[in-house]
């Protein structure tokens, strides 16, 4: 039996750290911990709700919207703030622009690494590339003068010894199956994906001013001021320019991103059958179409469990509730009995190894993130969490039919979904569904402006003198990598506590008081191991849920932070 | 591609961990004091990562500031680096997923448009932990880390102008939020 450690997961944000025991070329079993303590909830206390999402966009260079847009619904609940349909449309497009641009990035940044051998393209036959990408979609970007380059570029890069975003993996790994030429028209498409996300940033500019982290959020409603006729506002002139953002978008989701999946995919089919998980899946819901407080959600929220997808109901937040038993707090009234996020505490107390360490205290407490249950369950979350409960609802019909067609051309059954490939195909699709989704939107804010309706806040609630004394607020939101919520109780005015309950939380926690494991953990077991000492297999599976540590823990342990040595001056 | 830009001036770092977000606070307080040249722009980064890419691969200079930890050196110390002394540097800047700030300057140059020169200006922090707000040390160094910025800048052919007082008083006031929020002073001049 062999003991493997990574640590860090290479290429995620924050320090995660996962232990398995893999025996006969398997794991056996598996513990996930973050080695970093989270705790942003302990600054915003006796701070103005009103400025919590300024705080909270900055748990994260990740997840910069998703931590403003939950808090602010949190805050509003609590003060019974009634945003105005245009902020819905401009939070919907802001929310889908950052889902299609992060499942992007996710899939060419990060994962696709874990498919794609980089140092196998520098091999490939450039017009044979060529042939390939041709077959596979109609995108003009494709030629043998293309790859030709990209093959060029990528030798000078590698022979100046400065791997950059390509250093630390596995190359050569025998996990990797791909060709040399998809490898390289993989590489190509990793810098179109580049130059897609620059242009497509401009969204945010439109949207939310110049500075890179979004000023345009607004307890009640938004600050963009919008008017057909004004040079500052949202106007006509704006909507052309969303409309066109939006449709390149939707031609890069459909005619690169998509196709290139089905084409990685189709060599790795056996991992159809790795990296299942708890098999319990969790969406609060997204993209409200209406303005009532329980709005009709475009992709509708839903628990499933066992893998019954006859069996969908909906979410109910009481069910919720957080176990520390394997992390690192103290809960008053004893770790073994888990508490509600309205109740939440945030007591750490590190009781690990001191580093530098072999290996942390399985048996006993060994994360900074805590468990999440539902109903006792571990639960996954995410774009597969998503597009199952969209699946067994049978709504949008357009998730239906993309989740249809992606089993389809791979030859598989639904069954495959429960899968690690299943999570990354999962991706691809909500981009598609997302990015085709996001023109009605526009069309809707035009709609709007030609009736001159350009409310865009709902200022009735803005005086605190306006609140009841006490108050309480949960804010939920369907993040890129899962579900999100933020949990508010505000008295006279301020904070008195405030929780957050993250994607990763729920994916990477560890056991539970009954033993439970979480899904990373549950994932893992099972997976083939082909090189102890080189655990590819094991970071296919942790990336193909977006791991995002630095939201589910917080500060930057200074201890394990490599030092830099400069020369002062 | 767009017109490329003169200089941009990139403040790094997280203001909720203490003084690791110095370089995205000294950002605010040079925009409160000076008006920013024609040809330059003024960034609070965070820890934001292909966000900032488009910016990079636009502008000719990039001048970085973000704390540097120097063992041996008293917090609230001046550093400064230049070329390819920065990339290292900025290597613990990680962002979405763990694609930093360093990273971010080779994806620049494997596209073939990277900053053809770079600085960075900053200070050795006291305190990481997770807190809002400058710890004593770091704070007392600030004004001089804002002048230290207006000079790089006027050596590379940028003049920063200062605000008039009256002007300065209303951006206080106004929805300048990260500034207001940690509880920041201006620099005095």
């Amino acid at each position: 039996m062999a003991h493997v450690v990574v640590d860090p997961i290479t290429r995620i944000e924050g320090h995660l750290r996962i232990e398995t025991e893999v025996e006969g070329g398997t794991v056996r079993d598996a513990w996930s911990s973050s080695t970093m303590f989270r705790g942003v909830e302990i600054i915003l206390k006796g701070r103005d709700p009103r400025d919590a999402w300024v705080f909270t966009q900055r748990i994260c260079g990740v997840c910069t919207t998703v931590h403003a847009i939950t808090s602010i619904r949190a805050v509003e609940h609590a003060i019974g703030a009634n945003p105005p349909p245009n902020a819905r449309l401009l939070r919907n497009l802001i929310i889908g622009a950052q889902c299609v641009q992060d499942h992007v990035i996710h899939f060419y940044h990060l994962h696709a690494l874990d498919w794609v051998d980089i140092v196998s393209a520098l091999s490939a036959d450039p017009a044979k590339t060529a042939s390939l990408a041709q077959s596979i979609s109609d995108w003009p970007i494709s030629g043998r003068a293309y790859f030709t380059d990209v093959r060029a570029r990528l030798k000078d890069f590698v022979a100046g010894g400065r791997l950059g975003p390509f250093a630390n993996a596995y190359w050569g790994h025998p996990a990797y199956k791909l060709p040399p030429e998809a490898n390289l028209m993989a590489v190509g498409h990793y810098l179109q994906a580049l130059d897609f996300q620059r242009q497509f940033i401009r969204m945010h500019a439109i949207l939310g001013g110049k500075n890179p982290h979004l000023q345009s959020f607004l307890v009640g409603g938004m600050a963009t001021p919008v008017d057909a006729d004004s040079q500052n506002a949202l106007n006509m002139g704006t909507i052309a320019e969303l409309s066109k953002l939006v449709a390149s978008a939707r031609d890069f989701v459909t005619r690169v991103y998509m196709p290139d999946v089905l084409a990685i995919a189709a060599f790795y089919k056996d991992w159809a059958g790795i990296g299942a998980g708890v098999g319990n899946y969790l969406s609060y819901g997204e993209y409200p179409e209406d303005d009532n407080p329980n709005p009709n959600m475009y992709l509708p929220g839903g628990t499933i469990l066992n893998r019954d997808l006859g069996k969908v109901a909906p979410v109910e937040p009481d069910k919720i509730s957080e176990y520390v038993k394997h992390s690192w707090y103290d809960y008053k009234g004893g770790d073994d009995k888990p508490l509600p996020p309205f109740k939440g505490e945030t007591s750490p107390n590190y009781t690990g190894p001191k580093p530098p360490y072999e290996r942390l205290h399985l048996d006993r407490k060994y994360s900074w993130v805590k468990s999440p249950r539902y109903e006792d369950h571990p639960m996954e979350v995410g774009p597969l969490a998503r597009m199952l409960v969209a699946y067994a609802y049978g709504r949008p019909s357009r998730v239906k039919e993309l989740v249809d067609n992606t089993l389809k051309a791979l030859g598989v059954g639904p069954q495959a979904l429960f899968s690690t490939l299943g999570r990354t195909a999962a991706r691809a699709i909500e981009s598609q569904v997302i990015a085709e989704k996001m023109q009605d939107w526009v069309a809707a804010l035009a709609e709007s402006m030609a009736r001159r309706d350009y409310r865009i806040c709902d200022n009735s609630k803005f005086d605190p003198s306006t609140w009841p004394e006490e108050c309480w607020g949960s804010g939920f939101h369907e993040a890129p990598r899962g579900s999100l919520g933020h949990w508010v109780h505000i008295r006279n005015g301020e904070i008195v506590n405030y929780q957050c309950v993250v994607p990763t939380t729920w994916n990477a926690g560890p056991r539970d008081a009954h033993g439970k494991r979480g899904p990373y953990e549950e994932a893992l077991v099972g997976t083939p191991i082909a090189k102890p000492d080189q655990p590819l297999e094991i970071l296919r599976t942790v990336h193909s849920f977006d791991p995002c540590l630095a939201c589910a823990v917080h500060v930057l342990d200074t201890e394990r932070r490599e030092i830099v040595k400069v020369s002062v001056v | 591609m767009t017109e490329r830009l003169g200089l941009l001036v990139l403040g790094l770092g997280n203001v909720l961990c203490g003084d690791d977000g110095l370089g995205a606070a000294a950002v605010h307080l040079l925009q409160q004091a000076y008006r920013v040249p024609e040809g330059v722009l003024v960034i609070d980064g965070g820890t934001l990562g292909l966000a900032l890419l488009p910016m990079l691969q636009d502008a000719e200079q990039v001048l970085m500031v973000d704390a540097v930890r120097a063992p041996g050196a008293e917090p609230g110390t001046a550093v400064r680096l230049a070329g390819m002394d920065v990339p290292p540097a900025v290597r613990e800047r990680l962002s979405p997923h763990q694609i930093g700030v360093a990273d971010l300057l080779d994806a620049a140059q494997l596209m073939g448009c990277g900053p053809g020169n770079m600085l960075l200006v900053g200070l050795v922090p006291h305190d990481l932990g997770l807190r809002v707000g400058l710890s004593p040390a770091v704070e007392r160094a600030m004004p001089a880390l804002v002048e230290t910025i207006v000079a790089e800048a006027r050596a590379l052919g940028f003049e920063f102008v200062p605000r008039p007082h009256d002007e300065q008083a209303r951006r206080l006031d106004g929805a300048d939020g990260v500034v207001s929020l940690l509880g920041l002073r201006r620099p005095g001049r």
